[in-house]
């Protein structure tokens, strides 16, 4: 199954079900005034999952941490199931938290790791040895259990770590860049693969990542911080084709960003060209225009008056061709800005080449307009 | 060097060569004389103590058939294991807040906890004489608090031995206890914490068994330490504690019974011996 098809069987609905983790004005402030989270509120409904998503030093993991009780918060509060949590040491919070490096115990074996958790909620030998065999075949691992964690491959001590988290059955699934660690074959199963459990034990979770392709294939709601803050929260749809600030739709896929000039509510003006696109209310200014690199088509030069109305159709010259495999990459001079502009290949391999005028084609939609960066 | 010696052969010629002067000191200084020492225990003296070419295996035959001898060996043997225990218990903490504290302090810290070894242990061990002793320190701030009427005896017996001896060896057990936690890296109590470990099983099912190549380097090394001390015993058990070392000390040098000093002292090797084997087996299932 592939990733987008699993997305489509969860209904990515954003604040219609009530929250079931809900973090509350949570701010993590270091005594040196460093402000490494700053007033997050994020719902997350049960049996949904939340990528995190942004740069390194965004405040992804120490807000999982915090969620974690690993990092105490300055304030604010943490709920699960209308539950306050944040004055909870970790160890009575009840989640999972699979580690980025797994962190199984190198001291005990597979079986062992996976019984811990079960060993200090109690549970009978008997019961527990089963639930462990359980987990273990539900991460596709029966049969493993006298190894020892340094015996397992990469992708196989990540599977432990999870069956270790789950096995608990912790009212949250904490995820810490799970998949940085594994090469990029391995890494397409296990997000395929990790996503199918969550599923099927409907966990809520919370996944940190600074992939945007996990947390758009993955998630059912994506978070995506900047600087200690949420800059944009909603389902991988409304993230990648409605960013509400230029960092987001810079940091969620390719785009083309550049300068211009507003000249009325719904047109632009870059270099010496005029495009339709919705300036978000402003009248006048200087603004950022985004538009993404395969959302411009490309066909030979011709008539611009044969054309449509309704798109924005202009002249460009090819500067530069990439081939790069399963796309093409055309670097374009469109009225003096340039554009990347990127199609799939075909056998025929690039059909333009360098110091070609194009006619270049793009839905108004898809041009996006910002004000100036924060 | 010849031109017919190949490029890795000289390699491994000066590699031999820069092991030579070491080689040579270690074996005329140690090889030589445990070899003699082993010899010796072998030899018959004539009364008086001048040694003979006499082969016997009499001296290793007085040793067993004296009672007093198993009284040294089991002395020997459980006043090291307490002290290696003691030593052990005080260092351990010392040990694991310096692997965790911050690298500033860290080094400043390890340089104070070593510091001690810059004093001889002669004496420090006066120096425990003079807090330990009726008159000491000790017993005089606390006659002078009116806590106790007269002295408590804090040395000439084994406790002396105990105090003087985990003193001197804490040091030894921190460095040994450093060196073996490599393993312990706090996303194990982590990770231990998120299953539901409080901070008590944390400490006994994640810390200690990840610590345990420290703890078993630490615990061979005072033990080997304390089996062949014989100042400090002597000094703070004042002639009323009989160990295996302080007994060599007597033989060699006030009864100049030199056969037997040489058979007791290999004794003692051979508990080394012991301590090693074991330590090796144990050491093994915490790789």
């Amino acid at each position: 199954m592939t990733p987008s098809a699993l997305r489509e069987q969860s209904p990515a609905a954003v604040g219609s079900d009530p929250a079931y983790l809900s973090l509350t004005d949570v701010c993590k402030i270091y005594p040196n005034g460093y402000r490494a989270v700053d007033s997050l509120n994020i719902d997350v409904p049960e049996g949904q999952m939340l990528g995190l998503l942004g740069p390194s030093g965004c405040g992804k993991t120490t807000t999982l941490r915090m969620i974690a009780g690993l990092i105490e918060i300055s304030s604010g509060h943490i709920r699960v199931a209308g539950r306050e949590l944040a004055q909870e040491p970790p160890h009575k919070r009840d989640m999972g938290l699979v580690f980025q490096n797994y962190a199984l115990f190198p001291h005990m074996t597979v079986a062992e790791n996976v019984a811990f958790g079960l060993q200090m909620r109690g549970i009978p030998f008997r019961e527990a040895r089963t639930r462990v065999e359980e987990a273990l075949e539900m991460v596709r691992l029966p049969g493993y259990g006298s190894r020892k964690p340094k015996e397992l491959s990469g992708g196989q001590q990540q599977r432990v770590a999870l069956a270790r988290a789950l096995v608990i059955r912790p009212r949250i699934l904490l995820l810490d860049e799970p998949l940085s660690n594994l090469d990029a074959k391995l890494r397409d199963e296990m997000r395929v693969e990790i996503r199918e459990i969550q599923q099927r034990l409907k966990i809520t979770t919370v996944f940190v990542t600074h992939d945007q392709v996990e947390a758009l294939t993955m998630c059912d709601l994506v978070g995506v911080m900047h600087k200690g803050r949420l800059a944009q929260l909603g389902t991988p749809e409304d993230i990648y084709e409605r960013p509400n600030s230029l960092f987001v739709s810079e940091f969620v896929g390719r785009t083309n960003k550049v300068r211009a000039e507003v000249v009325d509510l719904n047109r632009i003006r870059i270099g010496s060209e005029v495009f339709s696109a919705d300036t978000g209310g402003r009248r006048e200014g200087t603004v950022w225009a985004t538009v993404r690199p395969h959302r411009i088509a490309l066909s030979p030069d011709r008539d611009r008056a044969l054309m449509s109305r309704q798109t924005n159709a202009v002249r460009g010259r090819v500067l530069r061709v990439t081939y790069i495999g399963d796309i093409v990459q055309y670097d374009l001079d469109i009225g003096g800005a340039e554009f990347k502009v990127e199609h799939h290949t075909t056998s025929q391999g690039a059909r333009y080449s360098g110091g070609q005028t194009l006619m270049c084609e793009w839905a108004p939609a898809d041009m996006l307009v910002y004000g100036e960066e924060t | 060097m010849t031109m017919s010696l190949s490029r890795a052969a000289q390699r491994r010629l000066l590699l031999w060569a820069l092991l030579l002067p070491m080689a040579v000191v270690n074996f005329v200084t140690f090889i030589l004389p445990m070899l003699r020492l082993g010899m010796i225990s072998f030899i018959e003296a004539r009364p008086g103590g001048v040694l003979t070419d006499v082969f016997t295996f009499g001296n290793y035959i007085d040793f067993f058939r004296d009672p007093f001898s198993y009284k040294l060996i089991w002395n020997s043997l459980r006043m090291s294991l307490i002290v290696t225990l003691g030593t052990l218990v005080a260092a351990y903490p010392i040990a694991l807040f310096l692997y965790r504290v911050n690298p500033v302090w860290r080094n400043i810290l390890f340089v104070i906890t070593i510091s001690p070894l810059l004093v001889s242990a002669v004496v420090r061990t006066y120096g425990w004489m003079v807090l330990l002793g009726n008159k000491g320190l000790i017993n005089g701030l606390l006659m002078s608090a009116g806590l106790i009427d007269g002295p408590i005896r804090l040395m000439n017996n084994e406790l002396g031995v105990y105090i003087g001896l985990i003193e001197i060896m804490i040091p030894y057990m921190a460095l040994a206890l450093i060196a073996g936690f490599g393993r312990l890296d706090p996303v194990y109590e982590e990770a231990a914490a998120m299953l539901g470990a409080n901070a008590f099983t944390r400490f006994y099912r994640i810390i200690v068994p990840l610590t345990m190549p420290g703890i078993l380097l630490g615990c061979l090394l005072v033990f080997v330490l304390s089996v062949s001390s014989f100042i400090t015993p002597k000094l703070l058990g004042g002639g009323r504690v009989f160990l295996l070392a302080t007994e060599v000390y007597d033989q060699a040098i006030v009864r100049l019974e030199w056969t037997q000093a040489a058979s007791t002292s290999v004794i003692v090797l051979l508990i080394f011996g012991l301590a090693m084997m074991l330590y090796t087996r144990i050491a093994r299932r915490y790789e």
